[in-house]
């Protein structure tokens, strides 16, 4: 007997919100199982386990996960708008603001190996990207000189001490911490998205005495705890959009930063397992598709992503989301976030202001160091010091 | 988690202990004969701790008696008259191969592949600490041929001190592949050379063969295949140059061979067609008598190889060690 058809989806919980799993699984004719890992756990399961998952929604590891063969490449032929993301490819070559590190690796070449040249298949479809950065009370820097520019070198400003809170991801807190070791120790690195062993170092250190003397009140590891945080007192920290969506949807005036030092870039893509063959296969791509006709991406365009081709969720956003979200505008009127509570008020402008602007102020794109082993090993010590 | 000894150093004193009770069964350890540690080390040219054990061992099972005194008597605690002092060097005693094989060699030679497989398994996951008294349990060897053998492979660079003194292994990243790589990118082609004109035909045909056999579909390619090939090229090949000081520093940099073996046990075979074409192109110069040629082409191939190596290092770094050998232990 057959088992009825479903399709086994592996994601972390913030790109695939309530509102977008009951809407897949609504338009949808399969069964959608999806499984939300926060942790590195997710990444493990899928490089060693392909059979266990159709779909994965990857994060800065694309790379990685296809030199581990867990994930086929994707026929851009068989996807919907499709072309569309070739002819980006090739604008794009041209003006990085907006995508930065989507491109570079997207496309098979004939050799095998990734590569920017347009082919027929690609690695991923990509899917959210955005900028990341820190959020504050302001009413908890009133003290401060007013028009201070706003810098990640609060991260560690003794004034906060005992009220800052980090994220426990390893990758991208530590990109966080450099840039933040950065600007408060007047310090330059080469390349803050691939630092060496001495660099890496260097931040660990920093945070480690930091910790110790207190400076931290708790490490988060997913939006939820996020918010969590700021509720009970943290007036400073990491931050993931949604938990901005959560947090102002509860009155709290938080504040999402425009560093004087940029943004720390993300995004988020879909692969296909190794191993989905038959109408596994077929649901795969059905599901990448149901992706491509924008109304998932204007599900989480309101808690701040950006969608890869932001025409396609247009039709799905009201004018007055488009205006505020992607245009930069003030808000027309009360909007709401995917839960469907309000989040924006009217008259308020996103920081940072408009799609390109907030995208070209990206200083640095979450990625796997080449030091990852030795990152993580220090970042552990952080953790557990 | 544990895992099986490995073959070459399992059980010490279990080869020991079978050992004296094949000689006490056959009557050349004849009942009466004092045993003890000492001079039944010395005998069998092997370090006391071993020695000991076997004999606590044989003990138990009632085949030698303890003595108040010192040592043991051959033959059943009841049976005991007193017992004969006799020099063991003068006795004809049959030894198995282990313990045969071993005259002359020192005893930290035979530990000390395995303790660098064991080390190299591990690090590129993390950073583990080394007991220098849990190698000695592991491998039923004295204090002092610990510490041989890890200050052997502290001049290797593998391994070091922290502040407080614990010998520590690991992490291995990016930058030890690249250091290994720079060292061994100027050694190995260098190395080829050497060894050309020593070359049988006949292996380099061999090896030719067991290539296209892969890249032709005729034979699976799995792990030990992979291996094999492997060897042929950077380690049989290579071996026929007269040199020792050139072969080991050309070992010494060859690391990447244990990245490579890692990733096929955790995540699978590695995607290999350019791997064998680069290894075809080099063998087909060498066929052709052209020393020269070959060392370009094994340069060209160690540098795409590191490309490869270095991201699988990557996929690698998502993992914490499954196996671990129990005189290591995790630090972070």
């Amino acid at each position: 007997m057959s088992q009825p058809l479903k399709l086994r989806v592996i994601a972390r919980s913030e790109v695939v919100p309530r509102a977008v799993m009951e809407q897949a699984a609504h338009d949808l004719p399969f069964e959608i199982e999806f499984e939300l890992i926060d942790s590195v756990a997710g990444l493990q399961r899928v490089v060693t386990s392909p059979h266990t998952f159709d779909v994965y929604h990857q994060w800065h590891t694309a790379d990685l996960i296809w030199t581990a063969r867990a994930i086929q490449a994707i026929d851009l032929s068989r996807i919907e708008n499709g072309q569309l993301l070739k002819q980006q490819a090739l604008a794009r070559r041209a003006d990085s603001r907006a995508f930065g590190s989507v491109f570079n690796q997207l496309f098979v070449q004939p050799s095998g190996a990734l590569g920017p040249v347009p082919t027929e298949q690609i690695v991923m479809l990509p899917l959210q990207h955005g900028v990341d950065t820190f959020a504050f009370l302001p009413s908890a820097l009133k003290e401060w000189p007013a028009g201070t520019p706003h810098s990640w070198g609060w991260m560690l400003d003794r004034r906060l001490h005992g009220r800052v809170a980090i994220m426990s991801e390893p990758v991208l807190g530590m990109i966080e911490a450099a840039l933040a070791v950065e600007a408060s120790e007047g310090m330059t690195f080469a390349d803050v998205g691939n630092l060496s062993i001495e660099e890496i170092d260097i931040v660990a250190d920093i945070l480690l005495r930091k910790k110790k003397l207190g400076h931290f009140k708790t490490i988060w590891s997913n939006h939820h705890e996020a918010a969590r945080s700021m509720q009970r007192g943290t007036v400073l920290q990491s931050m993931f959009s949604p938990a901005i969506a959560t947090l102002r949807s509860q009155g709290l005036p938080v504040v999402l930063a425009v560093p004087q030092e940029g943004y720390r870039g993300w995004h988020v893509d879909l692969c296909i397992s190794f191993a989905a063959q038959g109408e596994q296969l077929e649901a795969a791509y059905a599901y990448l598709n149901w992706w491509m006709n924008g109304k998932g991406g204007a599900i989480t365009t309101r808690q701040g992503y950006y969608f890869v081709s932001p025409e396609l969720v247009r039709p799905h956003l009201s004018t007055a989301e488009w205006d505020y979200w992607y245009a930069g505008k003030p808000a027309a009127e009360i909007l709401n976030s995917p839960a469907g509570e309000p989040s924006v008020a009217v008259g308020e402008i996103r920081e940072g202001g408009s799609y390109l602007e907030r995208m070209s102020r990206v200083r640095v794109w979450n990625v796997f160091m080449d030091e990852h082993t030795y990152l993580v090993r220090r970042w552990r010590e952080f953790l557990e010091a | 988690m544990s895992k099986a000894k490995p073959a070459a150093s399992r059980s010490y004193y279990q080869i020991v202990s079978e050992a004296l009770q094949a000689n006490i069964e056959s009557g050349n350890l004849p009942a009466g004969t004092r045993l003890l540690v000492s001079a039944v080390a010395d005998r069998l040219r092997v370090s006391r701790p071993p020695v000991k054990r076997a004999l606590d061992l044989l003990a138990a099972e009632g085949l030698i008696a303890p003595l108040s005194s010192q040592g043991y008597v051959v033959g059943a605690a009841n049976a005991q008259s007193d017992p004969v002092r006799t020099n063991l060097h003068g006795l004809l005693l049959q030894l198995p191969p282990e313990l045969g094989s071993n005259q002359g060699q020192v005893s930290w030679e035979r530990i000390f592949a395995a303790v660098e497989s064991d080390i190299l398994n591990c690090i590129p996951f993390g950073t583990f600490q080394i007991s220098e008294a849990g190698i000695g349990d592991y491998f039923d060897v004295s204090r002092t041929v610990v510490r041989d053998v890890l200050s052997r492979l502290d001049a290797r660079g593998l391994i070091g001190k922290d502040r407080s003194s614990h010998w520590i292994a690991g992490p291995f990243g990016a930058r030890m592949l690249d250091n290994a790589h720079e060292v061994r990118r100027l050694l190995e082609p260098g190395a080829l050379v050497a060894a050309q004109p020593q070359l049988e035909t006949a292996m380099l045909i061999e090896a030719r063969a067991a290539i296209d056999a892969v890249l032709t579909g005729n034979a699976a390619l799995s792990s030990k295949t992979l291996e094999e090939l492997e060897t042929d090229l950077h380690v049989t090949a290579l071996r026929t140059q007269r040199n020792n000081y050139l072969q080991l520093a050309v070992q010494l940099t060859q690391i990447s061979l244990v990245i490579n073996r890692l990733f096929d046990n955790y995540i699978g075979i590695h995607q290999s067609d350019d791997m064998l074409r680069e290894h075809a192109l080099v063998f087909d110069h060498l066929l052709l008598g052209d020393g020269a040629g070959a060392a370009v082409a094994l340069g060209h191939h160690l540098d795409a190889e590191h490309v490869r190596t270095r991201a699988r290092l990557k996929v690698l770094s998502v993992f914490d060690a499954a196996e671990i050998a129990p005189y290591l232990t995790r630090i972070h």
